[in-house]
């Protein structure tokens, strides 16, 4: 589908209105829903100095009412679906929520009496961070693509490499 | 010693620069699969379903559906037909939409 003109006027409102907002500082809520633990261990390295996320104005904050981001990793046990509503209730607008890992995008677990196996089941996610586990790098391009500072790659990629062997 | 380390240590900055600047260690990465078309058969296509410890790899007649959002990256579609298929060095797949995520991938290997 192709956004007509107004679509494409509103879109670009909406982007510039985010990169105001969200652009000089975003603090950062993570929120593990039945993950490995893998996910954490990277977004435990954004801080790490290699990473520095800091100097990119994003941190980490334990309380939900001071985040602008909810960075969700994990299938969403169901056991978890009353904190992680709540979590997302209890921050103020506006407000992105990330889903972090293949788990959080539905690709490892299916939905069952245990568990939703995404993060969409339960909470509107408005960006999605593939990898399992996303890597520090992949973590910061995410974080950039939600405050729009940086554009998304993927809807330009094919997975189709060439003969001679190049990439997508 | 990875360079960056090595660089670091002796400019007292470790560091990077990404998102300004691309990272030396990323190469070193595991990314999801691309795929050869010409080289994809139905039959070379369901292994690799058959291989894949999620949901990331499904086929619609002669369409690979690639689920990006799903994959682990783990090799083993690639440990099935090493030909086919090759680590595709992107990590930067974050998306707005879970939508542009799903690639249609032809399978143009039955046609020769």
């Amino acid at each position: 589908m192709t956004p007509g003109p107004d679509e494409a006027t509103t879109a670009e409102r909406l982007r510039a209105q985010i990169a105001a907002q969200f652009g000089r500082s975003l603090h950062i809520r993570t929120l593990d829903t039945g993950s490995c633990a893998v996910c954490e261990q990277e977004i435990r390295l954004l801080s790490a100095p290699h990473y520095d996320l800091h100097r990119l104005g994003f941190f980490f904050t334990p309380a939900p009412r001071h985040a602008d981001l909810l960075l969700v990793a994990g299938p969403m046990v169901r056991a978890f679906e009353v904190a992680a509503r709540k979590a997302y209730e209890a921050m103020p607008g506006p407000k992105v929520v990330v889903a972090t890992g293949a788990c959080a995008l539905g690709g490892v677990y299916q939905a069952d009496p245990f568990m939703h196996g995404e993060v969409e089941a339960v909470l509107p996610v408005d960006v999605w961070i593939p990898g399992c586990p996303p890597s520090p790098l992949a973590l910061l391009h995410g974080l950039s693509v939600a405050v729009g500072r940086l554009a998304e790659k993927v809807p330009g990629l094919a997975f189709v490499a060439d003969e001679n062997g190049g990439g997508a | 010693m990875p360079l960056w380390f090595a660089r670091g240590l002796r400019r007292g900055v470790v560091t990077t620069r990404y998102p300004a600047r691309p990272d030396g260690s990323a190469v070193a990465l595991p990314t999801p699969p691309a795929f050869r078309p010409l080289l994809l058969t139905r039959e070379i296509v369901d292994r690799m379903i058959a291989q894949c410890p999620g949901t990331a790899l499904s086929r619609a007649a002669d369409t690979l559906v690639f689920d990006a959002g799903s994959c682990t990256a783990c090799g083993r579609c690639a440990r099935v037909a090493p030909h086919a298929v090759t680590p595709s060095g992107e990590f930067e797949l974050a998306a707005t939409t879970r939508s542009a995520l799903i690639k249609m991938v032809p399978i143009l290997g039955e046609r020769r």
